[in-house]
């Protein structure tokens, strides 16, 4: 629940947090200006209601006094005013409003016209604390006293609706500056998260530009030297790999020259045989150093023709195996931008392991799942082998990492089909995956984007 | 009896060099083994060869120099011994019109096969094909390159062929709107196929269809000839 209120990213955070501060400052700004409205609003409604108070004076005050009770009494009232004549002033018990308050109203009450001897000879006003009433008294001529009492109108202090809605609109604009701004701010971190990506799926991908605001350039820069760092470190590796494999061309050629000369046919075979297996290894071990390289161009090319063209390469190796174990299901045409070299090396691999290990290699190609981003197109290559116990599903894409069952050297793998294959599909921005099917056999899916 | 090929081998290293000499006289050939270009250059009046066995990476002046160099000589075939898997060499090579290529380390029985079937081709070959070895070929909006070994279709995307599909379609387009026998596509392709091709040649050409989209019931392009063979009708324009 926390996580929901708390956004997970940087962007919507920091427009969170100025938000929130901009809240506070907003809510201060209107209590400031409440208080100050408060003040004048006080000032104006003391005035008003002196001069209502008055009003009702003058009106009694020129009654004669014999037609005043009924006077009084068939008064026209505003709601929740009342009006007590009395002969004692009012208010035992009640509170004398502040003074300031009273000098207002004392000084409204003068400035309405009225001769001399009719003003009231003294006044009093007072606060009614239970029914929240201001009570007014004036002591008429005859010295009774006029009582008037009424509720003070609520200050309504946000009164103004055109300033309600300018100070909404003006937050609703901040607030959008805001969230536009914390994006802008943050972008370059997503962009430093998408290159750490690409790095990683291909070396040589392109440096990131070292624009922006300072901090934003060291980090673009920081990050471009470490990526270069990371580049020259595979390319030694890639090096040694491929300087060792050249040095070995030499001698496994002088090997194979000589073993021609051996007359024992038997042993001249082994001897063949054995260079064979030596070559195959040093080839794959110069395919590994060289497909991380990635030195191919991509091109437009059609899919279903190149797993085809895998499948009877494979059915030509072997002509006297049943045409059966191999089959492919899916479009006929479907044209993907790829480096044909590459991809058919790494489909070629999926395939060579199921019929080594599987005796079977079924391909189908599959449109990508729905809603999947981005979409990948998934190949699977199935066979009706044994599988591969869980515990060894990551291993298998270790270099030159072999099952046991598999270790021996008849079955002729080199331990780098599935890393071969798997540098290149994620070279290609794809991935391989290995399951066992529950109908017995692996399946190995490899993704490719559209 | 027939005269014995004489071919030039040039490697530069000493022991590669003697023992395929020693292997290939005794196949039955001549041979004359040299060191660098320098030394090629030097036995070349003295011998008429009828192929050259080249080692791209050599000191001094490199393989591909020298190939240019003997193409400006004669018209004589060479098989360019690459470096593994190497196919920027492959390719300028080939677009240079060498007429084959081995990849180190080569097995030796191999290397003499593709040496014999370069003999065989280039037995019947008429002056002039080298100019045409490398140029790509297009037919019916499909473009061939020889030297990649690519197959474009006419929207400009890649469609990938076996090695023996390729091979084949190859053939049949060098000699378009020419029957090719059974007998004749086997003769052609034997060079670079090792297992048997005659039942082969038949599953490549439906395959070969399917791939061209070219309806094998009524095919348009590679044509059925009763009788046994094939031929490619399209117009083929050199690139």
């Amino acid at each position: 629940m926390r996580l929901r209120l708390w956004p997970r990213s940087l962007a919507w955070r920091t427009t969170l947090i100025v938000l929130a501060g901009l809240a506070v400052v907003q809510l201060a700004g209107l209590t400031i200006h409440a208080l100050d409205r408060r003040d004048l609003i006080r000032i104006a409604e003391a005035q008003e209601a002196a001069t209502r108070v008055m009003g009702l004076y003058r009106v009694v005050v020129l009654t004669p006094p014999e037609d005043l009770v009924a006077r009084v009494r068939a008064m026209n009232l505003p709601p929740d005013m009342t009006v007590v004549l009395s002969d004692e002033p009012p208010g035992l018990g009640l509170v004398r409003v502040p003074v300031e308050i009273q000098r207002i109203l004392r000084l409204s009450m003068l400035l309405v016209p009225l001769p001399q001897p009719l003003r009231p000879r003294e006044s009093r006003i007072l606060w009614d604390e239970q029914e929240l009433r201001v009570v007014i008294g004036m002591r008429l001529p005859d010295g009774r006293w006029l009582s008037v009492s009424e509720h003070p109108p609520p200050p309504r202090l946000l009164h103004a609706p055109g300033f309600l809605a300018a100070f909404a609109l003006m937050t609703a604009v901040a607030a959008m500056l805001l969230v536009w701004a914390a994006r802008r701010l943050t972008a370059p971190v997503r962009v430093l998260a998408a290159a750490a990506e690409r790095l990683g799926r291909d070396v040589n991908a392109a440096p990131l530009p070292e624009t922006g605001p300072s901090e934003v350039v060291a980090a673009a820069a920081a990050f471009n030297t470490m990526a270069a760092r990371i580049r020259r470190f595979v390319a030694d590796r890639t090096f040694l790999i491929s300087a060792i494999g050249h040095d070995l061309r030499t001698p496994i050629t002088r090997l194979k020259l000589r073993a021609e000369f051996i007359d024992d046919d038997e042993l001249r075979t082994k001897f063949l045989g054995d260079l064979q297996q030596l070559e195959t290894m040093v080839a794959s071990t110069l395919q590994f150093g060289k497909d991380i390289s990635g030195s191919e161009q991509p091109t437009a090319m059609d899919l279903p023709a190149l797993l085809r063209t895998v499948l009877d390469e494979a059915a030509d190796a072997a002509p006297d195996q049943p045409a059966e174990r191999l089959s492919y299901d899916g479009p006929e045409h479907l044209t993907i931008q790829a480096r044909p070299m590459a991809l058919k090396r790494a489909i070629a691999n999926l395939v060579g392991n199921a019929l080594l290990y599987g005796g079977a290699a079924r391909v189908r190609l599959l449109p990508p799942p729905s809603g999947e981003r981005p979409p990948l197109l998934r190949i699977e290559v199935a066979d009706d082998g044994p599988g591969i116990p869980p515990d060894d599903m990551q291993r298998v894409f270790e270099p030159f990492h072999r099952l046991e069952s598999s270790r021996n050297r008849e079955t002729g793998g080199t331990g780098l089909g599935l890393p071969i294959a798997r540098n290149i599909l994620r070279a290609h921005g794809g991935d391989v995956t290995l399951a066992n099917r529950p109908e017995g056999g692996l399946v190995a899916t490899a993704s490719l984007p559209v | 009896m027939e005269q014995m090929p004489h071919v030039m081998v040039v490697d530069d290293d000493r022991e590669i060099r003697d023992l395929l000499a020693r292997f290939l006289e005794r196949h039955r050939f001549r041979v004359t083994a040299v060191r660098d270009a320098r030394e090629a250059r030097r036995a070349w009046p003295n011998g008429h060869y009828h192929l050259v066995v080249l080692d791209l990476m050599l000191p001094g002046e490199s393989g591909l120099e020298l190939a240019r160099w003997m193409r400006s000589q004669a018209d004589i075939p060479i098989v360019m011994l690459t470096a593994m898997g190497d196919e920027t060499d492959r390719i300028i090579g080939l677009e240079l019109g060498a007429d084959d290529y081995v990849p180190k380390p080569f097995s030796p029985r191999e290397l003499l096969a593709r040496i014999r079937a370069v003999l065989r081709r280039t037995g019947e070959r008429s002056a002039g094909a080298h100019e045409d070895a490398g140029r790509n070929l297009r037919f019916a909006g499909w473009t061939i390159e020889p030297t990649r070994r690519r197959l474009v279709n006419p929207d400009g995307v890649e469609v990938a062929l076996t090695a023996g599909e390729f091979d084949l379609l190859l053939a049949l387009a060098e000699r378009a709107n020419r029957v090719l026998t059974r007998d004749m596509l086997l003769d052609l392709l034997r060079g670079r196929q090792a297992g048997p091709f005659d039942r082969a040649i038949d599953v490549a050409v439906s395959r070969l269809r399917r791939k061209l989209e070219d309806d094998g019931r009524h095919a348009q392009l590679i044509k059925t000839v009763r009788g046994g063979g094939y031929v490619l009708a399209a117009a083929v324009e050199r690139l």
